[in-house]
């Protein structure tokens, strides 16, 4: 998995793990955007950081439904600085997604499926850069998008 | 300040998936539509898409074994072989033609008779299109090679007389 750093177009190979507790001490609203530490509980938290460095660009919170071989993304952050025009990375994101769908595929296989429940206004935009398709309430990954978000970001 | 108030929607969808909350009623609505949008995605998935995505599936579960710490006697060379010759939904004379070994030696891989020699991970790579990597194959015979020289008592005593002195003494 690999992020860009947009001043040098450099690819940067990074590593996704679980959250330690240790981590939700620097998980501040200031920076990751939303109070991780109260999803701690109801989702697996999952940090994103460039291989041999401690810094957290990125973080994602997953809840598991079995009985329906999908895995939601409840909430996702890029750090403060890595959003919009002027950040420092791309694709920090769209790995995390990426993560998300390898971990449903790892376990669900053909059934996989990634979903989020999004913000009317972003609708389009998760459609556009990711490949979601539309669900009413939801947008979703399964099937050919899926392989398509794994093929961008994973493969 | 908060993102929302400096950014353009694209801008934020790039980066924020925001936490948003369903009253029960839109949730049970919510679960209706999406499991009536994923039936017909179903419908329509080719078999090239499924396989795509059976192979994958083969590939994640490979990884992460071999980044697991953890040995599982089970999980040999031949245990991911069977595998992925069931995936492919292939008989097993057709796929050792498919990769030019003899149908036996594919069952003595398979039943763990006989160590896979480095060629065949190659093939497998190319055969599936490089989506499980050689590598992958070779380190799973690594694993297993690694789990026998740490755990082998007998080796151990065969090997004691033929080590007249010791380095140091703990």
């Amino acid at each position: 998995m690999e992020i860009i750093e947009v001043a040098t177009g450099l690819r940067k190979t990074v590593i996704i793990s679980k959250a330690e507790d240790e981590d939700f001490k620097v998980l501040t609203k200031s920076r990751y955007s939303f109070a991780w530490r109260s999803f701690k509980t109801q989702t697996k938290v999952y940090k994103l950081q460039i291989k041999g460095k401690d810094d957290i660009l990125g973080v994602v919170g997953l809840i598991d439904f079995p009985d329906e071989r999908r895995i939601e993304i409840k909430l996702l952050a890029t750090s403060r600085e890595n959003i919009g025009k002027n950040k420092a990375y791309d694709r920090i994101a769209g790995c995390l997604i990426g993560f998300a769908c390898r971990i449903a595929v790892a376990q669900y296989g053909e059934d996989a499926c990634v979903s989020l429940v999004p913000k009317t206004t972003l609708v389009k935009h998760y459609m556009t850069r990711y490949h979601m398709l539309n669900a009413g309430w939801q947008l979703y990954l399964e099937g050919k998008a899926l392989n398509q978000i794994l093929k961008e970001y994973i493969l | 300040m908060s993102a929302k108030k400096n950014h353009t929607p694209e801008e934020l969808a790039e980066a924020l998936v925001f936490p948003v909350a369903l009253t029960p009623a839109q949730q049970k609505e919510a679960a209706k539509q999406l499991a009536a949008a994923r039936k017909k995605t179903r419908q329509e998935i080719t078999d090239n898409d499924k396989l795509a995505l059976q192979l994958l599936q083969l590939k994640f579960q490979l990884e992460d074994y071999i980044e697991n710490k953890e040995y599982d006697p089970e999980k040999h060379f031949g245990y991911f072989l069977k595998k992925y010759i069931e995936i492919l939904q292939v008989k097993r004379k057709v796929f050792a033609d498919d990769i030019s070994i003899d149908e036996t030696l594919l069952s003595q891989l398979i039943n763990k008779h006989r160590t896979p020699p480095d060629h065949i991970s190659i093939r497998l790579e190319l055969h599936s299109n490089n989506i499980i990597p050689a590598d992958y194959w070779f380190k799973l015979v690594e694993k297993q090679r690694e789990h026998r020289i740490k755990t082998d008592r007998g080796l151990r005593k065969k090997e004691r007389k033929f080590v007249h002195k010791l380095a140091v003494s703990l």
